[in-house]
């Protein structure tokens, strides 16, 4: 799996004990252990593109959405009659 | 392994950052590390800092196997663990208090080990989906389906979230009443919490106090212990799913219903994807992260059927308890437990509700964050990142005030609460299977054959659930 980039450890050869107290204000130590898309700057500049919805899951997710709202009307309807009928 | 293709869409009014898609990258090793080195945050700091710890621990792994894999298993342990403690909020264990005093030891207890086998099926999905992806729910899904159906998303996330943050404060103002707390300092007490845990700026330290404040949900054991259990029965039950509940086959299926739609609630996919990505996990720690999972399930799954039994004396004694609240399942149980068994109970019920109020609540702020594209880390400092905290506490404080305003509709919203929360169930479910077998997201993490046939047996059944208990609910109060 990983690591399959032999810079990565920067300086340290495999299999060396990382360091107990690494200098976190070297840039270079922070993007050794996080993969580039954990970056912030990174994550905010590159984004999964829509995906093309067929048919079906177009079907689907209206069918979902509708359902959603009319029972979430009916539902409501129907607790605001049970709790005005409390006591 | 190989990872995914690398089919993200660059952001055409940004500067280039070169490989689109380099997840599979050490960020050093990456063409564009030049670039990102001058925009690191205090948060890709605090993230390097706990994935340095996870290396060396793996490190550690290499030379001494046991005490390397423990310490391994220490620093990703907490997602799965917070979630499904989250889930065993004040209402669910009032439910589960309920279902004790109704039906006693017998089919519920097997029921609800199958009914969080559920929930490990989906929250598995979202490990899988943060460790690769390293986006939240919510971005996700308004990046892959569009601001349209993103805000159907968070629409029902945000409605769902504020009322079961009410009922959490509920419970909380409950659970500390039974000690003769006045509610305004309940309240307070629990919003105070909820800001201690954000204040450290740092997940992990957040993380480790949530968990800290979780494990009180293992007060229930005690209680249940109290009660001098017959094992003999529990194991029976366990393994026979007998005796089968008698009563009502209307009330008997309302119950069966609920347990099932409340098992897995939408907070809690998006909130574990959130965490998995602000912990920092990566793809090589999947296989700890289903530990974490399996974890937390495990523990919920024992403490929910602890309460139960708990409360199974008051079915053995035939107290009518259907209108029991909170504090008023303690009080019941004193002859049973005594007064410190009583306590451990209404202690139970107050942990329940904090640690629900703060998963919860930063589930919400997570989501927003996501939206707007804000920083949305507890890694980030309170004022770097005010919006983020901004939402998470006002929501909490929204919530506690409404608790405390005289005569607020609670029993209203808590009637509401669970029918949300499972009616926005399946388009949530629907999002996350799309999502988790969509390969321009997942590469070979992608769902195989067998993940799907168990995630898709889940999903039928909660949407099953879902429409049922609507209309079961349709029906009742009709």
């Amino acid at each position: 799996m990983k690591p399959r980039h032999p810079h990565a450890d920067l300086g340290q050869a495999p299999g060396e004990e990382p360091i107990s107290a690494p200098d976190l204000k070297d840039p270079r130590v922070v993007l050794s252990v996080l993969e580039a898309d954990q970056v912030v700057a990174a994550k905010q500049r590159t984004h999964f593109g829509r995906r093309h919805l067929s048919v079906g899951v177009r079907i689907m997710l209206w069918g979902l959405r509708i359902y959603v709202v009319v029972m979430l009307i009916i539902v409501l309807i129907s607790v605001i009659d049970a709790v005005r009928s409390m006591p | 392994m190989s990872r995914h293709p690398s089919k993200r869409r660059q952001d055409s009014s940004e500067p280039s950052f070169g490989h689109a898609h380099p997840t599979t990258d050490i960020a050093a090793a990456s063409p564009l590390a030049r670039d990102l080195a001058g925009l690191l945050t205090h948060e890709d700091v605090d993230r390097a800092r706990d994935r340095w710890a996870v290396r060396r621990a793996r490190w550690t792994e290499r030379h001494s196997k046991i005490a390397g894999r423990l310490s391994v298993v220490w620093l990703l342990v907490g997602p799965g663990v917070l979630v499904f403690l989250g889930e065993n909020d004040a209402p669910s264990m009032l439910s589960y208090s309920a279902t004790g005093a109704r039906f006693g030891v017998g089919f519920f207890l097997p029921f609800v080990v199958l009914t969080f086998a559920m929930g490990l099926v989906v929250q598995e999905m979202t490990v899988r989906l943060g460790a690769v992806t390293h986006r939240g729910h919510a971005e996700l899904i308004f990046d892959r389906f569009g601001r349209f159906w993103g805000l159907f998303a968070l629409g029902d996330l945000v409605l769902g979230n504020f009322l079961t943050l009410v009922t959490e404060f509920i419970g909380i103002r409950a659970g500390l009443g039974f000690f003769g707390i006045r509610p305004v300092l309940a309240v307070g007490a629990g919003l105070a919490v909820v800001f201690a845990a954000i204040a450290t700026g740092r997940y992990w330290k957040w993380e480790r106090i949530t968990m800290a404040l979780a494990i009180f949900n293992g007060l229930f054991v005690p209680a249940a212990l109290l009660t001098h259990p017959n094992w003999n029965a529990v194991g029976h039950s366990l393994l026979t799913w007998l005796p089968l509940p008698h009563g009502k086959p209307f009330d008997i299926l309302l119950l069966l219903l609920a347990d099932i739609g409340a098992t897995v609630t939408p907070w809690m996919i998006f909130f574990q994807q959130s965490a998995v990505v602000d912990k920092g996990m990566q793809p090589q720690d999947i296989r700890v992260g289903r530990l974490d999972t399996l974890l937390g399930a495990v523990l919920a799954t024992l403490f929910a059927i602890a309460t139960i039994v708990a409360t199974a004396p008051l079915y053995q004694h035939g107290i009518d308890a259907s209108e029991f609240q909170a504090a008023q399942f303690a009080e019941a149980l004193k002859p049973w437990i005594g007064h410190v068994g009583a306590a451990l109970f209404a202690l139970g019920i107050f942990e329940a509700g904090i640690v629900a109020a703060i998963a919860i609540s930063t589930s919400s702020a997570y989501a927003f964050g996501e939206v707007l594209g804000t920083g949305h880390s507890l890694n980030r400092p309170l004022g770097d990142a005010w919006p983020f905290y901004s939402i998470l506490l006002g929501s909490a404080a929204a919530a506690a005030a409404l608790v405390l305003i005289p005569h607020a509709p609670l029993e209203f919203i808590v009637l509401m609460v669970n029918v949300i929360a499972v009616l926005a169930m399946p388009p949530a479910l629907a999002f996350l299977l799309l999502l988790v077998n969509d390969p321009d997201v997942m590469g070979d993490q992608v769902n195989n054959f067998g993940q799907n046939l168990a995630a898709v047996t889940v999903t039928v059944l909660l949407i099953s659930a879902g429409i049922g208990f609507g209309v079961a609910t349709i029906l009742q109060a009709g």
